[in-house]
């Protein structure tokens, strides 16, 4: 009796020092979401201020709308192959740098400078080197006898080209993680591995990459919240177009939003987005806590 | 002596109390535009604070996109952040009609004056709600803007190419002096979705007949006289530089002073200021500007001026009204259109003689003002741009046929007008 008065004292403290960072919390962040969650189940209109119930008439309309869907499967590529290549040239950096080398130091700090930029820095940069006539990159592929290439101007390569700015931005984040997972293993297991003669591809395939397999999918997770809610370099180097070719859900959601005031819409474009966003990383999550 | 002493040190003291509110410092805050505007209005204000030392106001500079947003955010709340606001013209009936602007017809009633016949008259009325002369004053024009037509008239010269009457006398002139000039390409324009696009096509699309939103107010961009207008504009942009679809003010401002685009059918007079000028231009005094030829209709230059409102919301409202009437007035829109070329609202500006010797091309910018057609009058102005920019940039870059790119923006505007 006098042991569960206690327990129960214990926990009433324990909520007592909690609720206020919950609270917090609560208001920080559920209260905006379920705000989001409501409000995509009305027709709101912020201009005139009128609200109406629709029900699920907005995710109805939104899924039937071309330039959402459009923009759902420009995200959903432009996501998918920036985490890729950003992942992929991480690891092979962080393994061709392994080890100690001269100036390693000054390496790193020019290797993680482009994400130091700003966004819209390294936008405007890469604006003037994709121009079709003025751009570096043009002039570098006439000076070799090759053929213009219309970086942001053709349909077909508008998205591989910001695809591009991302993993030149980002790249240096995933070297980072996946050299600190490296410098965190003990050089004994790879000594010894060469002493049992294992081969350099042994080496990365059964032993680096096993043990890296968790910082792996956790930098995987985040490169793909990050790239999934793109919007600033698309924003600035092309708008969403040639057409519709590089629209994103984060452009789509802006748009409703602050240009159109259509809030009820935004809403409902915001909750599929976060619902793709859960779906991916609670896939990431799963392989990742299913391993501890 | 001593009830003299007293009444005289009472009068002294009302005196300086009344001398104290009098130059009660004000601050006012604009939500203005950057750019080619920013940089005239702050002209005006440095003029008007330095003659008001008791007004101090801070001008903020903001992009199309961000001033809408902003004033919006700011007016629906009504917490008064702005004194004064810049509101780009097919986004004024949402400010009017939700009764976020304050009437100025009460102050100049209050202050004993009226808006003066100075102002080009079709402009100041679509400062009214209604658009007509007995419609409440919202605000004044404070810029006279208008898209206007520009052409190299030394290569047009040396093909024996008539001055442009008509659009198919254009599509003539590109093709020509695309195919014969090298390094110069017949014609250029703004091809970027939403604003800029739709800005370029509207003078083609209206000298055809094509009427966006029809008398009954159902949107109409597929009629046979739009999709005849597409078809034109298309065939058109075949003599514009590669990458036309992507091209902004910079290419197409920077095409015609580098001389290697030979027609610009939009061109904005705030652009102008550097087309005579050598330093800046390798074709300076080559470049015509004119109002926009006709087709099947008259010329239909797109009027695109900004109003200056005053929100409901203004804690300084008559500080506010007072500088209002100031960058609206003749002396402000004088020394503006000379230090930096702003197109002024009012006609004695057009007249003058010292404005005209630096700025020759305005008389063609006031008969395009005189002659222009402004877009509709709607609520949803925002929406049909942006729907009616993605299809015609569909069409641009040959995702979609004319017919079937305004069909479907037809339809879709539909589903925004509804």
């Amino acid at each position: 009796m006098i042991r569960e008065t206690r327990m129960k004292g214990k926990a009433l403290f324990f909520w007592a020092i909690l609720s206020p960072a919950l609270a917090l919390m609560v208001w920080l962040t559920a209260y905006p979401m379920l705000s989001v969650a409501v409000t995509s189940l009305q027709n709101y209109n912020y201009m005139t201020d009128t609200r109406s119930w629709v029900g699920l008439g907005n995710y109805g309309d939104i899924l039937g709308d071309r330039l959402f869907l459009q923009s759902f499967r420009n995200t959903l590529v432009f996501c998918l192959g920036t985490t890729l290549v950003e992942v992929f040239l991480g690891i092979v950096l962080a393994l061709v740098f392994y080890g100690d080398f001269r100036g390693k130091r000054t390496f790193m700090i020019l290797a993680i400078f482009p994400m130091m930029l700003s966004t819209m820095v390294v936008c405007a940069v890469w604006k003037t080197l994709f121009h079709y006539d003025i751009g570096l990159l043009n002039y570098t592929l006439q000076s070799l006898g090759l053929e213009r290439f219309g970086w942001l101007i053709d349909k077909n390569k508008a998205l591989s080209s910001l695809a591009l700015v991302d993993i030149w931005q980002w790249t240096p984040f995933s070297f980072i993680v996946i050299q600190a997972g490296l410098a965190s293993v003990p050089a004994e297991i790879f000594e010894a591995s060469l002493i049992d003669g294992a081969s350099s591809r042994q080496r990365v395939f059964r032993i680096t990459l096993p043990i890296l397999r968790d910082q792996i999918l956790l930098l995987a997770l985040l490169r793909t919240i990050d790239t999934f809610k793109v919007f600033a370099k698309v924003y600035a180097l092309t708008g969403g177009g040639p057409g519709n070719a590089t629209e994103t859900t984060s452009l789509f959601i802006y748009r409703e939003a602050f240009s159109y005031f259509k809030f009820g819409r935004s809403s409902a474009a915001s909750m599929i987005t976060l619902a793709a966003v859960v779906l991916m990383s609670a896939f990431y999550l799963r392989k990742i806590l299913k391993e501890e | 002596m001593k009830r003299f002493l007293i009444v005289t040190l009472l009068v002294l003291t009302a005196f300086s109390v009344f001398a104290q509110a009098a130059k009660k410092p004000v601050k006012l805050v604009i939500a203005g535009r950057d750019g080619d505007y920013g940089n005239a209005m702050q002209v005006a204000v440095d003029a008007y604070t330095a003659a008001h030392p008791e007004v101090s106001i801070e001008l903020l500079k903001l992009s199309g996109d961000d001033i809408y947003q902003k004033s919006v955010i700011d007016l629906r709340s009504g917490t008064g952040s702005y004194d004064l606001i810049l509101i780009d013209d097919p986004k004024s009936l949402q400010f009017q009609k939700a009764g976020w602007l304050a009437d100025l017809g009460d102050y100049y009633k209050k202050a004993g004056k009226q808006a003066d016949p100075d102002f080009i008259q079709s402009l100041v009325n679509l400062c009214r709600y209604p658009n007509q002369p007995s419609g409440k004053l919202y605000g004044l024009p404070f810029v006279g803007n208008v898209s206007l037509f520009a052409y190299r008239a030394d290569l047009y010269k040396k093909y024996s190419l008539p001055e442009p009457k008509t659009w198919t006398d254009v599509l003539v002139a590109a093709k020509k002096i695309s195919e014969n000039e090298s390094g110069v390409s017949g014609v250029t324009f703004r091809g970027v979705k939403g604003n800029p696009i739709v800005t370029a096509f509207l003078p083609v699309f209206w000298a055809f007949g094509g009427e966006l939103i029809d008398a009954k107010g159902q949107p109409s961009v597929n009629s046979p006289e739009g999709i005849k207008a597409l078809s034109y504009f298309l065939e058109l942009a075949k003599y514009a530089p590669k990458g036309v679809s992507m091209n902004n003010t910079a290419q197409v401002r920077d095409g015609l002073l580098a001389g290697t685009a030979a027609i610009a059918p939009e061109v904005w007079p705030a652009w102008l200021g550097s087309m005579d000028d050598p330093t800046k231009s390798k074709v300076a005094g080559n470049v015509r500007v004119m109002k926009h030829p006709g087709e099947v209709t008259k010329s239909a230059p797109m009027i695109g001026i900004w109003h200056i409102a005053m929100p409901a919301a203004s804690k300084n409202k008559d500080a506010a009204f007072d500088f209002l009437v100031y960058v609206t007035g003749k002396e402000a829109q004088k020394l503006m259109a000379i230090q930096t070329g702003l197109p002024p609202s009012r006609s004695s500006v057009y007249d003058d003689a010292d404005v005209l010797k630096l700025r020759p091309w305005y008389p063609a910018v006031r008969d395009a003002l005189v002659n222009g057609k402004a877009r509709p009058r709607t609520m949803v102005w925002g929406e049909i741009e942006n729907v009616l920019g993605d299809y015609l940039q569909m069409a641009l870059i040959g995702d979609l046929k004319p017919d079937a790119a305004l069909n479907e923006a037809n339809a879709k505007l539909v589903q925004v007008l509804k």
